[in-house]
């Protein structure tokens, strides 16, 4: 294990501004002990702001490229159900790949970097993301399409007006999972050069107070984007709240 | 033409053709010819060379069992499945002349498990072709307000959404989407096949009186014979392989089946099945003796003995019927008050089915059809409807029942 993480500064170059910089006027025999330091903690909390933001970047910019290359998948797969499978194929590789690998197999094509760092996060998001846009395309009640159709809306005027709205609830879940990942995923991104909050959490792993404020911001982050995913899922979907009368 | 358009914002509907939707369109007379439908691959035909004609404003049921492609008919007319051969022509014109989507528009569609939206609400799911067609928001208020209160739905139902409600108030819902713009010609895909029996009643007893108003050419499929009884005009009768095995009137039907197929399929009580298809007033009543309590027997007896219904009837003051009195009540004197048995009381309105019912369920097999204030107009004897059942000529002037002079036999 020490061993592995050794070798990776060499390629990494992570914790730049942090590394063993603990010093401190309040708590120092806390912080020279490793401990949890509340004191330490809110008198370098700001520290810890421009990786989170990094980190935020990384996370939305991901899920966002993610989302639009599964979704668009998704939709020509809804149509032309023999792309389903590789698809699936192709992406399931993609999210087997170990991360760290994935990084240094991208190292000397891009190089380190914000954009290497990318490539490894958007590919993880595509096989969630893409099958629950299927499943939750596949899960629209036949007749309420035969309807739809018979009614006389168009091949376009389904999709958008009756399919992808009834998918919304599946769709939604699907981009919770990829974006609690996606935050979980991003605190390796400094291993590419990319910074995040990977960054203050491996420069100093021994001192409990920056690993607990880093892996909390994380854990934070997660639980926020599920939140504000699920947010607007609900206020798009108000008829899945109908109480029966 | 330019309808009268009482909303300010009309300019709109007014270049489409939307506005063509005027609340009294005629209906639509449709017309099948030579359509054949075979998949390929398939070795057989699934509809074989089928012409039909359905004149505007009636009710064609397509019947039939699984597998006999009576869905596959009805699919066709809007293009969800397109023919293999032949022609259907609406009011003359191929419906392939339009463009599948326009046409579908046009064409009230109503399906088994409704099809309604489940992320709509009931007004905006009643809307959806009328705003498809770009008519103002005004005026599709109002069509919603109009059609909710015409399938006889609260207008607080207006803002829910189809899982708050039961399933007969869903296919309520149904019914008024398809009619939203009143189209001249409605496809309806067994509506009533998933509602529990009474409901089931209900629903189509409230849909053909509107339909008595409304006067739409309905195309209608259903695998139950007894409800293509009930809802035909006509009736076409498909067998398995999609071979049309009788067109006719539900009364043809029941008389004369064509074949084998047909007579096994409409049911060994056929006969039976087309009481469904008279009513009371259809029937020539006999008439009897009418008494009080207190009248002398010797007097009632006398007049027996001309009477075509050999039961004397006592009735009140007001002539409605009491009770129905047998040898054992003219023992006395006079007629005890009290005695007799319970009589059968059934309107001139009333389906044969349900008065020959009642008529089974008494001792005394004559029953008393009554007015709107329950007196005695007249009395509807079994053999009355026997008669009405039996093959042959004008039951309506049974020689035998003629109480006038000079009817020898």
């Amino acid at each position: 294990m020490s061993g592995a993480l050794g070798s990776i500064p060499l390629l990494a170059q992570g914790g730049e501004g942090f590394v063993r910089n603990r010093e401190s006027g309040s708590g120092a025999s806390c912080v020279s002990d490793d401990g949890v330091c509340p004191a330490w903690i809110v008198d370098h909390f700001d520290r810890y702001m421009e990786p989170l933001g990094r980190h935020v970047l990384l996370t939305v910019v991901a899920l966002a490229i993610g989302f639009s290359i599964s979704f668009t998948l998704a939709l020509l797969a809804h149509r032309r159900r023999w792309l389903i499978a590789p698809v699936v194929q192709l992406t399931g590789i993609l999210y087997t790949i170990p991360s760290l690998a994935l990084f240094f197999l991208l190292l000397p094509i891009t190089g380190r970097g914000f954009l290497t760092a990318e490539i490894a996060l958007v590919s993880y998001t595509l096989l969630i993301i893409f099958r629950n846009v299927v499943t939750g395309l596949d899960g629209v009640p036949s007749d309420v399409v035969d309807a739809a159709r018979g009614m006389g809306l168009n091949d376009r005027q389904v999709l958008w007006r009756v399919e992808i709205p009834l998918a919304l609830p599946e769709i939604a879940a699907g981009l919770r999972i990829a974006a609690t990942t996606t935050v979980g995923l991003a605190s390796l991104a400094f291993f590419a050069g990319a910074g995040g909050l990977g960054d203050p959490i491996y420069a100093d792993l021994n001192f409990k107070s920056n690993v607990l404020v880093a892996g909390g911001l994380c854990v934070l982050l997660a639980i926020a984007l599920d939140l504000l995913v699920l947010a607007v899922q609900r206020l798009l979907t108000p008829w899945t709240r109908a109480v029966p009368a | 033409m330019s309808t009268p358009d009482q909303t300010p914002s009309g300019a709109a509907a007014a270049a489409s053709p939307a506005s063509a939707a005027s609340p009294d369109r005629a209906p639509a007379q449709l017309e099948f010819v030579d359509v054949v439908k075979r998949y390929p691959g398939a070795s057989a035909a699934t509809i074989e060379s089928l012409s039909l004609d359905v004149p505007a404003g009636e009710i064609l049921v397509l019947v039939g069992p699984s597998g006999c492609g009576k869905t596959t008919v009805m699919r066709m007319v809007n293009r969800m499945i397109e023919p293999s051969g032949g022609q259907i022509l609406i009011d003359g014109e191929p419906n392939t002349t339009r463009p599948a989507a326009e046409l579908r528009r046009d064409i009230g569609y109503v399906i088994q498990q409704t099809g309604l939206f489940p992320h709509r609400t009931i007004a905006e799911n009643v809307a959806t072709v009328p705003k498809l067609l770009g008519w103002p928001k005004a005026r599709i208020a109002d069509r919603t307000a109009e059609l909710l209160e015409l399938v006889g739905l609260d207008p607080e139902f207006a803002g829910r959404y189809p899982a708050q409600l039961s399933g007969g108030q869903r296919q309520r819902v149904g019914v008024a989407r398809a009619l939203a713009v009143d189209p001249p010609l409605m496809l309806m895909d067994e509506p009533f096949g998933a509602i529990d029996p009474i409901t089931r009643e209900r629903l189509q007893n409230e849909f053909l009186r509107l339909q008595e108003t409304l006067k739409r050419t309905i195309v209608f499929v259903t695998h139950d014979i007894d409800e293509a009884i009930k809802m035909g005009d006509r009736i076409a009768v498909m067998r398995p392989g999609g071979h049309l095995a009788q067109y006719a009137t539900p009364a043809e039907l029941l008389l004369s089946p064509a074949d084998e197929f047909v007579e096994q399929f409409v049911g060994a009580d056929r006969a039976l099945k087309r009481l469904a298809l008279g009513r009371v007033r259809d029937l020539r009543l006999e008439e009897t003796v009418r008494v009080r309590y207190g009248d002398p027997t010797a007097w009632v007896r006398e007049q027996l003995r001309t009477s075509q219904v050999p039961y004397p009837l006592v009735v009140d003051a007001d002539g409605r019927p009491l009770a129905w009195l047998d040898d054992d009540d003219l023992r006395g004197e006079r007629v005890v008050e009290g005695v007799g048995s319970a009589v059968a009381t059934v309107e001139r309105d009333d389906i044969l089915r349900d008065a020959f019912s009642d008529v089974l369920a008494h001792r005394v097999q004559f029953a008393a059809v009554v007015d709107g204030h329950g007196a005695v107009i007249g009395i509807l004897s079994s053999d009355a409807v026997a008669r009405e059942l039996a093959p042959g000529p004008a039951p309506v002037e049974p020689v035998e029942a003629g109480a006038g002079p000079g009817t020898g036999s």
